[in-house]
């Protein structure tokens, strides 16, 4: 292995980054999922990297799991999405204010 | 400079590049076009690091499956007209993030120091390959997880159909 897994775990905390960044900045629901995808994906390189660098495999098998519960996520947060289109023929985060007093 | 330097330098380049886009970019098609390309290049990054399984389940799950749903969500969701990027939240996303990457960075490095080391080093790998490692821990150690991400899968795919289902039926019945 030719590249010391620092670099990994840097790009990994770098796309961590960028994701949160995204939350925050974006206004359409669509790409606030998106950028939760992203963070996902952080962590996952964040586990290979570990597996390699700990000798182990165990990593991996919680990056399976993450990948199951990533497709979950999506389903139901994009029927969500459907829904609250239906209702209020928007998907923007800063009129979407029914809770708030 | 090997061969597996050139394809990590060239991937993670890609990777983060595709994933500035996927923040800041104005199309929401081309978002989704550039999370496509992020995601082929972690898997890439996954081949580079020798989880070959890893890395062919994040091309079939992740981006073709998944970004299957979110391109059926935007073309049915009409063009989205205000601003992509808030301008008053971009200023304080940026100590956020800094903090964030400071504690990761703390975390990451002072964790693996003293961590335990498993058994499958590079001679194991090499000797019955990563796939064969990989599963035999899952349908040994981790049954029970796996039957119950079985069923997480089943609960998501009832509650999309349920909550995304038109109305329209049961104000005729009513």
């Amino acid at each position: 292995m030719s590249i010391p897994y620092e670099y990994y775990i840097v790009l990994s905390g770098l796309l961590m980054v960028l994701g949160l960044i995204g939350i925050i900045v974006r206004k359409n629901i669509i790409t606030i999922l998106i950028s939760t995808e992203l963070m996902l994906n952080s962590v996952n390189i964040a586990f290979v990297a570990f597996d390699m660098k700990l000798h182990d495999v165990a990593g991996q098998i919680f990056v399976f799991f993450i990948l199951t519960i990533a497709a979950a996520e999506a389903a139901i947060g994009l029927g969500l999405i459907m829904a609250i289109y239906r209702l209020k023929k928007d998907v923007d985060v800063e009129k979407l204010t029914e809770l708030k007093l | 400079m090997d061969l597996n330097a050139i394809a990590f330098w060239t991937f993670s380049t890609l990777a983060v590049l595709s994933a500035i886009y996927v923040v800041f970019g104005k199309n929401i098609v081309y978002t989704v076009l550039a999370l496509i390309s992020t995601l082929i290049m972690v898997s890439g990054l996954f081949f580079t690091l020798g989880a070959e399984l890893v890395g062919a389940l994040q091309i079939l799950i992740y981006a073709v499956a998944i970004v299957v749903f979110y391109v059926l969500v935007i073309s049915t969701v009409p063009e989205y007209k205000g601003k992509p990027v808030d301008g008053k939240y971009m200023l304080l996303s940026i100590p956020f993030g800094f903090i964030l990457f400071l504690e990761l960075a703390y975390v990451s490095l002072y964790g693996a120091w003293q961590s335990a080391t498993g058994i499958f080093d590079e001679k194991v790998i090499n000797e019955i390959g990563n796939a064969k490692a990989v599963g035999t821990l899952l349908f040994t150690k981790y049954l029970f997880p796996f039957e119950v991400a079985s069923l997480i899968l089943l609960v998501a795919m009832i509650g999309a159909i349920i909550i995304g289902r038109k109305k329209e039926d049961v104000h005729q019945e009513a």
